[in-house]
């Protein structure tokens, strides 16, 4: 299924934010590095594709209202084996009913588990006054408290991609903190110019989240992906 | 100088100056513009109200009671009638086929009322029908220092200015153009846009990148209408000189609602910064960060690098100097082996330190050919990339008093290594217990070209924001 198609399932659906399992799909086509992830929609089928997958896996729930995966039990991570998918499956359908009881599941995503490594946030919105607009940060406290990131307009230009890494305040925990090796920056910058092309190719997007996108030194892929579109 | 066949040409260059509808007993706006009128241009009024017409008589400036008895064409008018006068006025300005005006008057848009939304929006359509150079309405209008057209009475009238401003803000353009006259610099042109119906700042901003009489770009901007054009003329005017971007406004109200995380980051402000950096500005927040970068970006060469010489007078001064570089990310490293060993055979370590920061009063004492030899050693220095050296009011005042000659000699000291250096360079001078002295003195560093700070802090901040613009260009 191509971004297109995708695009036109939504509107048909009359939604205006894309699966996660869309997304990743529509940014992997666009040659971005994300976890493999599939849609099971049984326990069976979940056991079935973490095996394809590889071991550890990661399940999510896929639903169109809930805003936060984790805050609704939604999120299970690191499973070792078909007997611990089966049981995660279960366990979210269950939470999920429970802390949401309107909650529309669409079924339950399937991920290879990224390897460790530094956590950043590459997203898009559309800014009111200047059109579209990227942005890059730390993730988790950088970002929440410190409100440490950095814009640039889309399409981003020779040199900004590395400007934008430059110019947060954590940019050290990048570049190897006690002993630790640096991420690798070039994949890292690939990623902002990816997105940056990405959005300039699909003016349909209106706002777009890679978080968290699992920086290492041997590379950058996203484990989450959001896409919001403009209303149609 | 001008811009040839640019819409706001003539506007810039004023042969015939208009001021519609003064009043007594201030006539503010005729005596704003008297200079122009000394100069040798051609300043007139026009005012039907018979009661105000001998007061402007007694100025000596020609009245008219209709715009079309004036003989010569209109290069420039301001406008000062009651808001519901306006449209009339506008009317006879666009059959004069004069260049442009600015609309003093206010009580438009800014009101949030029916009655001057309506008007604002008749001035709109009246002007762009006629491509009309409308500025403002709800502004101070233009400040052309070298041809005496001033929006205040107490703004310098100068020849040697090279700074161009614009600004959304009448008061922030009034108080700009005074303080950098304090600092000993002038403007070029400016033009404080108010409501902006027309003319807006990217039509300034264009202007000034082509004027030859314009080496450095500052505004003050809270918010711009046309985003895509703004950043296209910025992106242009940035590559051409360097471009100071003053953000009022700063503060983000309330949280907003999205469905990305994305979103709820991309506070107008931090957008606002991404931008600016993107466009090759430098971002600036107040009128003093203001200020100081222009002085730096005016007065000082590019830099290669962060690397710093610092210089002080005393051992409490070398730290503080040294901390406010530190902190704005500076590098104060240790020098070179052949500085060393140079500065060793001469320097009194009794009291002082040849080590990066160097603290030298014990050694300098007042003699200008020791200051010029270590000054040299530093510039021939391949591990500095840019020098800044302290000397304060609280020991030095006193003795200038006495001996000016000293204090020139210590100025021309100064100008001769700038001169001959490809080094950026930065004086602070604290005032101390010498406000008023100091102040003066601002002008004769001006007059050099030496970029003066009254602190370690404010230096290390424009340093910061300047040199960098400069490695870049």
């Amino acid at each position: 299924m191509t971004f297109a198609d995708t695009v036109a399932r939504a509107r048909a659906e009359n939604r205006t934010l894309l699966s996660e399992v869309e997304a990743k799909a529509a940014l992997a086509e666009a040659g971005l590095h994300v976890t493999a992830t599939t849609l099971a929609t049984s326990r069976d089928e979940a056991v079935a594709q973490a095996a394809a997958a590889g071991y550890p896996v990661a399940l999510k729930v896929v639903s169109p209202n809930i805003a936060h995966k984790s805050d609704v039990g939604g999120v299970r991570l690191g499973l070792a084996d078909g007997e611990a998918v089966a049981e995660a499956y279960d366990a979210i359908l269950a939470s999920v009913k429970a802390a949401q009881p309107d909650a529309i599941v669409g079924g339950i995503s399937v991920q290879q588990m990224a390897a460790p490594g530094t956590e950043v946030i590459v997203g898009m919105t559309t800014d009111a006054q200047f059109g579209p607009v990227m942005m890059f940060g730390l993730g988790g406290i950088m970002v929440e408290v410190l409100g440490d990131v950095a814009f640039r307009l889309i399409p981003l230009g020779e040199g900004d991609a590395e400007d934008m890494i430059d110019e947060i305040q954590g940019r050290q925990v990048l570049e190897g903190v006690r002993g630790q090796r640096p991420v690798d920056m070039a994949a890292l910058e690939g990623t902002l110019r990816g997105v940056s092309a990405f959005v300039a190719a699909h003016p349909d997007v209106q706002e777009l989240d890679l978080n968290p996108v699992i920086a290492s030194p041997e590379g950058a892929v996203a484990v989450d992906a959001r896409i919001v579109l403009a209303e149609g | 100088m001008a811009v040839p066949g640019h819409r706001l040409d003539r506007m810039f260059n004023p042969k015939t100056v208009v001021v519609i509808g003064d009043k007594g007993p201030g006539y503010m706006w005729l005596k704003n513009n008297q200079p122009f009128k000394d100069k040798g241009g051609n300043l007139y009024s026009v005012q039907i109200d018979e009661k105000e017409i001998p007061g402007i008589e007694e100025l000596g400036i020609t009245n008219f009671t209709s715009l079309a008895d004036v003989p010569e064409p209109v290069d420039y008018a301001v406008v000062a009638v009651p808001r519901h006068i306006s449209p009339y006025v506008l009317k006879d300005l666009i059959e004069a086929q004069a260049a442009g005006a600015a609309f003093f008057t206010s009580g438009f848009a800014e009101t949030g009322e029916e009655l001057g939304i309506t008007l604002q929006e008749q001035l709109t359509a009246m002007a762009r029908e006629a491509g009309f150079n409308v500025v403002g309405p709800n502004c101070m209008g233009l400040y052309l220092p070298k041809v005496g057209v001033r929006f205040s009475a107490d703004v310098p009238v100068a020849q040697d200015g090279r700074v161009g401003f614009v600004s959304q803000s009448g008061t922030h353009s009034i108080m700009f153009s005074l303080v950098m006259g304090t600092n000993g610099m002038h403007l070029s042109r400016c033009a404080s846009f108010g409501n902006a119906i027309v003319l807006d700042i990217s039509d300034y901003l264009e202007y000034l990148t082509e004027d030859p009489e314009t080496d450095v770009i500052a505004m003050y901007v809270e918010g711009v209408k046309d985003g895509p054009r703004f950043v296209k003329a910025l992106r242009a005017a940035s590559a051409r000189k360097p471009v100071v971007v003053w953000k009022g406004g700063q503060t983000d109200a309330g949280a907003r609602a999205t469905m990305s995380h994305t979103a709820s980051l991309a506070s107008p402000h931090a957008v606002w910064r991404g931008i600016m950096r993107q466009c090759g500005a430098i971002s600036t927040d107040s009128l003093d960060e203001t200020i100081d970068v222009v002085k730096l970006l005016l007065y000082t060469k590019p830099s290669a690098g962060r690397r710093m010489a610092l210089m002080a007078m005393t051992g409490g001064q070398s730290v503080s100097i040294t901390d406010a570089f530190g902190k704005q990310g500076f590098e104060v490293g240790r020098l070179s082996g052949d500085s060393y060993e140079e500065l060793s055979s001469f320097f009194n370590i009794v009291g002082g330190s040849y080590q990066n920061p160097l603290d030298m009063a014990g050694t300098v004492q007042g003699k200008t050919e020791v200051l010029e030899r270590i000054l040299g050693i530093l510039d021939a220095d391949e591990s500095v990339d840019a020098l800044a050296m302290e000397q304060s009011a609280m020991f030095g005042a006193r003795q200038w008093k006495e001996h000016p000659e000293r204090l020139d000699e210590l100025l021309d000291t100064l100008a001769k290594h700038i001169d001959g250096s490809t080094k950026p360079f930065l004086m602070v001078m604290h005032p101390a217990h010498e406000e008023a002295f100091v102040a003066e003195l601002r002008l004769k560093f001006a007059e050099r070209r030496i970029p003066v700070f009254p602190s370690f802090e404010r230096a290390a901040a424009a340093a910061a924001r300047a040199l960098p613009l400069g490695a870049r260009a």
